[in-house]
């Protein structure tokens, strides 16, 4: 069972290491463009949000790739093969989330790959605001409303 | 094209005059001699400009510069430096600032920039990649830092923008340069320097990269140092929950919190009405980070329900809670905050101008300043007049003007300049050098003048980083002054942010540099280039016609009247001597021929 | 005697300040506290109760308690304590 990216944005501080890193491991240089994270900074909210590819259990972009250039691994992680890869970016228009990205530098296409189960971006991440788990540890919103409300009862009993 | 050494390899140099763009080659003997940023800015602009020269004229240069480590993931990197020589002071100026600014230059194609000359009308100098053009700054000029950014984000899109308020086109002595809105090049006035060249803004926008020499090490480097700047308490947890402000109670209680100019000592009563615990209560939205950085102390604050001040920013840092906040007898923290948003709005170094206003308080209640010429009483502790005085300052209005020459000529003006509480004319920060004995010689030896960034005394005197000297004694400061400077010009001129070595050192410091340059050097190799940078500093400031390293008379002469170092003053002569003995100068202060031979100097 | 607290040590007592009456020495204090706020535990002081914690800083009347006797720095009512976690800025 693939392995999850999970992201938190109130913790998030806007340091943008993750895409330093994931440019790195991917191209060992440093390049926020060729990151496969972007953080996003809305600055009169006070949030940033750090957005990649969540590796969709239906995902368009290996369904529309017409070369199989793209495919799921045995970990569950849609792997991007540059060998067979045509360039023809269909993939990133396929992508609704706008997690695939084309380097018009390198004539490349790049997708998240957690590397290889490493996941930099989750690694080096300073606040906790992405971590990497395992599907059965994503925290259950059920369980944390259900937390809540039970903490609210208690406080009205007592 | 970048080098695979932490530098792109090419210098931009704009002449203002006559509009003319040119890409260089980057001087790699030079940058292997002075590291990059700070020392790197600073010896292109030794070997260009003559020391003699006026601040403000169009022979005075203005560079930008980044560090091998500038854009790289090595820890808190994103920072450059802004080199001229300081109007406030008319000595070397070297400010740097982080935010997002300095990598987004290199990631375009850049270590730096020179600006030369002076354009005859406003512009401001538009950077896409390999496409770079001065373009007019007419509709920008009379906006304020945040107005400006905003303007050239809608206009160019995602661009990284760093520009002057009003006060810097205007002169003002020490205005900012502010990038990513509200982080700042702040002291000495480099801002001042940018509006006498009639240049408002740099955006710039880059798509390229920065590759080290020695990847697989160079990463394993980053992560030691991360991890252990993630494990100490101060880098870890406490400088990202509580920002800087969070020093004023610890300060306080070792009665070192100037208080009302110096004038009542060093202990408050009222402090922790302005301490950083209380600004998480009060005012603190989120903690935010520069580019890159683990650490994360920066503070989006926000003022609501209290009518004129509220707003939304950044800030304060402990300096600017201390200047508008002990130094001027005020403590109402939201009129603090304000006081601050205003400095980011406009472009102001919040340290000497909280500290111009409580130097013109001590002279207003002692009846030098007539109230008329300010126009309303301004006696310490008035948090309404201090937020008026400070916008009045922004917009050179009334004795707002005054205001903006700084404190030693305000106070030579009226007719006292010994009540400036400043070095070489620039306003020394927090820490009263009565109570601590070290900073004060950090003070009086910075080479920009009154500034705790050159060499932090605080830490080891205070906080017990890496060890722990007593701040009452003079002995063993000079020797351990010596080097936190060296180490310090090192670090500055890397592009890390100096916040980090509270959690890592020169191993670390060294370590990732060396991987990133692909050097061979030892530690103590690399640590002599932080000594080389500060003896050019010190040689450029000599032949600017630097004053004596001294401190005001308040900090040698009046004893303290309370507080835990009750009737000390500074023993300045005695730390001094062993200083200069440490740094091999002459009893005078003087870099010996030895010295400079020893350090392979040829300036 | 006061005793103050700052930045996070202010959320374990509960309180910027209280009053305790003055043991012998600053390692009682600590012991003390300790025993009030066991969160304070392998952090104001070390795990053998021996000594101060690794990233605390005590002052006594504004004084460093390694410039003074250290944990054995006598304490009497009138003198006032400072107790804060390690913190920094500048």
């Amino acid at each position: 069972m693939a392995q999850q990216l999970v992201v938190d944005p109130k913790k998030c501080v806007s340091c943008r290491t993750c895409e330093l890193v994931c440019s790195f491991k991917h191209n060992e240089e440093f390049n926020p463009r060729l990151s496969n994270v972007s953080v996003f900074h809305y600055e009169d909210a006070a949030i940033t949000v750090p957005i990649m590819c969540l590796q969709c259990d239906e995902a368009s972009c290996a369904a529309i790739c017409p070369t199989g250039a793209l495919r799921r691994n045995a970990q569950g992680v849609i792997e991007h093969d540059a060998k067979k890869c045509i360039v023809c970016k269909m993939c990133v228009s396929a992508c609704p989330l706008g997690n695939i990205s084309y380097s018009p530098a390198k004539r490349m296409i790049h997708k998240c790959d957690l590397c290889g189960g490493e996941a930099w971006c989750a690694t080096y991440c300073p606040s906790g605001a992405i971590t990497l788990v395992d599907p059965d540890e994503v925290p259950d919103k059920k369980q944390l409303a259900a937390d809540r409300l039970k903490a609210a009862v208690e406080e009205v009993c007592a | 094209m970048t080098q695979a050494n932490g530098w792109i390899g090419t210098i931009l140099r704009v002449n203002l005059t006559d509009g003319s763009i040119k890409k260089e080659p980057l001087n790699m003997q030079d940058a292997n001699d002075y590291v990059g940023a700070r020392g790197l800015g600073t010896k292109y602009y030794c070997n260009e400009v003559d020391p003699k020269i006026d601040p403000l004229s169009p022979e005075n240069k203005l560079i930008f510069m980044t560090g091998p480590l500038t854009g790289t993931a090595a820890c808190s990197s994103g920072r450059y430096e802004v080199v001229s020589k300081a109007p406030l002071t008319g000595i070397i100026g070297a400010a740097n600032s982080g935010g997002h600014f300095g990598p987004e230059l290199k990631y375009a194609g850049y270590d730096g920039i020179i600006f030369e000359g002076k354009a005859a009308r406003p512009v401001y100098l538009h950077i896409d990649d390999g496409q770079v053009e001065l373009l007019d700054a007419g509709e920008l000029w009379g906006q304020g830092v945040h107005e400006t950014t905003e303007a050239l984000e809608a206009k160019h899109g995602k661009v990284r923008v760093s520009c002057i308020g009003t006060p810097g086109e205007r002169g003002m002595l020490f205005a900012a340069i502010m990038n990513d809105k509200n982080r700042a090049a702040g002291r000495g006035g480099m801002g001042a320097v940018m509006g006498s060249k009639n240049l408002k803004a740099i955006a710039v926008r880059g798509t390229g990269g920065v590759t080290v020499a020695r990847p697989e090490r160079f990463m394993r480097e980053v992560a030691k140092a991360r991890t252990m700047l993630k494990e100490h308490p101060v880098t870890g947890n406490g400088l990202g929950t509580f920002g800087t402000e969070i020093l004023v109670n610890i300060v306080n209680e070792v009665g070192g919190l100037p208080l009302r100019n110096g004038r009542d000592g060093s202990y408050w009563d009222k402090a922790d009405d302005t301490s950083g615990e209380r600004l998480n209560e009060t005012h603190l939205v989120k903690n935010q980070g520069c580019f890159g950085c683990s650490i994360a102390c920066g503070r989006v604050t926000k003022i609501e329900g209290k009518g004129d001040l509220d707003g939304f920013g950044e800030g304060p840092e402990y300096e600017a809670g201390w200047s508008y906040g002990a130094a001027c007898g005020v403590n109402d923290i939201s009129s603090i905050v304000k006081a601050n948003f205003i400095c980011n709005e406009q472009g102001m170094d919040p340290i000497t101008l909280g500290s111009t206003v409580a130097c013109a308080m001590e002279l207003f209640e002692m009846g030098a300043i007539p109230e008329e010429d300010i126009g309303f009483p301004l006696r310490f502790g008035d948090a309404e007049a201090m937020v008026k005085l400070t916008q009045m300052c922004a917009d050179g209005e009334g004795f707002g003007q005054t205001i903006g020459l700084g404190s030693y000529r305000l106070a030579e003006k009226y007719g006292h300049p010994e009540l400036s509480m400043s070095v070489k004319k620039q306003e020394m920060p927090a820490y009263d050098a009565r109570a601590i004995q070290g900073i004060g010689l950090e003070y009086a030896t910075s080479n920009r003048g009154g500034c705790h960034v050159r060499g932090y005394m605080i830490s080891p005197e205070v906080l017990g980083i890496p060890v722990k000297l007593d701040p009452q004694v003079t002995e063993g400061k000079g020797a351990l002054l010596k080097t936190f400077q060296d180490l310090t010009a090192l670090c500055d001129s890397t592009g890390m942010c100096l916040f980090t070595t509270f959690g890592i050192g020169l191993p670390e410091i060294a370590g990732q540099y060396r991987e990133a340059v692909g050097t061979d050097e030892t530690d103590e190799e690399i640590l002599l280039k932080g000594e080389r940078i500060w003896n050019l500093e010190k040689r450029f400031n000599m032949e600017a016609g630097v004053e004596k390293d001294t401190l005001p008379p308040r900090l040698l002469r009046e004893a303290l009247p309370s507080g835990p170092a009750q009737g000390k003053v500074n023993e300045l002569q005695t730390m001094l001597a062993d200083y200069y003995e440490a740094r091999n100068w002459t009893a005078d202060g003087i870099p010996t021929a030895e010295k400079l031979a020893e350090l392979s100097m040829t300036y | 005697m006061l005793v103050k607290f700052l930045a996070t040590y202010r959320q374990i007592a509960g309180c910027k300040s209280c009053d305790v009456p003055a043991p012998a020495d600053v390692l009682e204090l600590m012991v003390a506290l300790c025993n009030r706020w066991p969160a304070f535990d392998g952090l104001i002081l070390n795990k053998d109760k021996t000594d101060k914690g690794d990233d605390v800083i005590i002052l006594v009347n504004g004084r460093h308690i390694e410039h003074l006797g250290d944990v054995a720095t006598p304490l009497t009512e009138q003198d006032y304590v400072v107790i804060t976690p390690l913190v920094a800025g500048g």
